[in-house]
């Protein structure tokens, strides 16, 4: 037992490492890397909220883009975290060999997935986290619950994340990831709620949506950053999208494992 | 370090196949401590996949093997604690510098602070790569990647030293220099397993090895055993139509009188004699070219 503790404990230290050698990597270079993160909700709250905000007329209780705001926190997360897991880790795994030279090391298949994903969950916490306290401080979030808007970002990142890892998989080479994002990542980010509600939607695409998680990520951005049924939301679209961080996790972890051992 | 002579590496049985193909069947071997031992073959052979099950990256599909006493297949992570692995090509972390290269792989191994800056320091040097230290790896030559692949992987202080195909692509200078540390290392009593199409290269450095053939053991022992034991002794190269560009012909000769007793006669019109080698043997085992599927 003790020393199945010792290897879960090893195989977590590995993981982290793995984390580790993404950041210093993104690190060298931070300001292109960040720079998507940081200019996007800037135009996303300028062109979409403040300037087409104000010719159109609000039928709820905010602006719109106080509507807007809480999307915009969710959506860096999607964003960040499908990149990394997409081309971000369909580079190191074709093009640079990185996990190649780590698994000569102590480094297996098991810490190199996990730490992908602990690298995938924390750069849609911290990017989540960072962009709701700037809409915070603009004015156009509350800050009641704030703190809960890391595991927000988590739980998006890490489920967003796994699609793109999930992609490597299907994908025969770099420039097929162009498919994945126009039929799986613009819908679910388009049809999310983020910039409608989705009651004006098709009762349909209303059902559609549950399947998505970045509508149950969106919903919960909005409850969290509104300040509004922020306990009923994380019950229930909380619990579904860490259902789904899960179940695509594991469906992912199927797929690269015997990638990665053969 | 283990004990001079014992079992470091043993291969029974050994089958891999992907899918319907067949990469690897009953390959069987033992590697004794200290050893430098030879994994010679055409490309396509099947010798990287057996230096990946032998390192716990590629499952088997049959058979058994045991490195250091550990199945890589269950024990993997706790193996690679004590193997040195240099890949054919060098997966060096193109994103961080040499010394960061080193610093990283320091931190998979469990080195810290300033015992990892001591060995990092100390690798670098010796193969002369100091100077390099803080650049990136796309400033560096093809032989410094290679001595900086090859420095990285004695990071943790291998047991067991895996190289495949380490000097291929490199300039004779860089190669010689790669030899000597590897004969440094064995003095040392580091076990070392070696893949490499260069003839010269196994017959200098490789105590014993085996020539793979499509995933099966054509033949092991002592690379000047085996070209006693299969070749007379000197081979004669002639092209058979007298131009360069003919196809060559080869012709085995017990000594050099004989090639040029042939000469003088005019049996043959031009040609050139050189010692056999491991080469000759596998053209004799199987009728091929050890190069003729790269």
């Amino acid at each position: 037992m003790t020393s199945r503790l010792k290897s879960f404990g090893e195989s977590i230290r590995l993981s982290g490492l793995v984390a580790l050698r993404h950041w210093l990597v993104f690190r060298r270079d931070f300001f292109a890397n960040v720079s998507p993160t940081l200019v996007d909700p800037f135009l996303y709250i300028l062109v979409f909220g403040a300037w087409l905000g104000t010719q159109m007329q609000s039928a709820g209780p905010r602006s719109y883009l106080e509507f807007m705001a809480p999307g915009i926190a969710a959506m860096t997360a999607l964003f960040t975290s499908f990149f990394e897991g997409s081309y971000g880790f369909y580079v190191r795994l074709v093009y640079e060999n990185v996990f190649k030279a780590l698994m000569t090391t102590p480094v297996g298949p098991r810490e190199v997935l996990f730490g992908e994903l602990i690298w995938l969950g924390s750069k849609g916490a911290i990017m989540a986290s960072f962009v709701s306290l700037v809409l915070v401080i603009m004015g156009v979030a509350k800050p009641n619950y704030l703190l809960l808007t890391p595991l927000m970002g988590l739980l998006i990142g890490v489920s967003c994340g796994a699609i793109g890892l999930l992609a490597c998989t299907f994908v025969k080479n770099i420039n097929q990831f162009q498919a994945v994002y126009a039929w799986i990542i613009s819908p679910m980010f388009f049809v999310s709620g983020m910039f409608v509600p989705t009651a004006a939607m098709p009762a349909m695409i209303q059902k559609v949506c549950w399947l998505s998680p970045f509508y149950h990520g969106v919903q919960l951005a909005q409850a969290t950053l509104w300040a509004e049924g922020v306990l009923s939301a994380w019950i229930i679209h909380g619990s579904i999208l860490a259902c789904m961080a899960g179940l695509l996790a594991t469906w992912m972890w199927h797929r690269i494992y015997p990638q990665l051992y053969g | 370090m283990s004990v001079q002579g014992a079992a470091v590496v043993e291969v029974k049985g050994l089958g891999k196949a992907y899918g319907k193909a067949q990469v690897l069947s009953d390959v069987s071997f033992g590697i004794n401590a200290g050893e430098c031992f030879g994994l010679l073959g055409p490309n396509g052979a099947g010798k990287s996949t057996l230096i990946k099950v032998i390192y716990g990256v590629v499952a088997r599909s049959q058979g058994d093997v045991r490195v250091l006493g550990l199945d890589p297949q269950v024990d993997g992570k706790e193996l690679r604690r004590h193997l040195g692995v240099v890949m054919q090509d060098d997966a060096l972390d193109e994103a961080m510098t040499v010394r960061d290269n080193m610093l990283m792989f320091c931190r998979f191994h469990g080195i810290k602070g300033q015992e990892a800056a001591k060995r990092v320091d100390g690798l670098l040097e010796s193969m002369s790569l100091s100077a390099k230290s803080g650049s990136k790896i796309s400033a560096l030559s093809g032989g410094m990647r290679r001595r900086l692949a090859f420095v990285r992987s004695l990071l943790s202080n291998p047991k067991v030293l895996i190289l495949d195909e380490p000097t291929t692509g490199l300039d004779p200078a860089v190669r010689h220099a790669l030899w000597d540390k590897i004969r440094e290392l064995r003095r040392g009593g580091t076990t070392t397993i070696l893949t490499t199409h260069y003839m010269d290269e196994a017959e200098v450095l490789c105590d014993r090895l085996v020539v793979i053939d499509q995933g099966r053991i054509k033949i092991q022992g002592n690379p000047k055993q085996l070209i006693q034991d299969h070749c007379l002794g000197y081979v004669g190269i002639f092209n058979q139509n007298e131009t360069l560009s003919g196809n060559t012909v080869r012709q085995e000769y017990a000594s050099i009188d004989a090639f040029t007793s042939e000469m003088k006669h005019g049996v043959r019109q031009a040609g050139v004699i050189r010692p056999a080698n491991l080469e000759d043997v596998f053209l004799k085992l199987t009728g091929r070219d050890l190069k003729e599927n790269d």
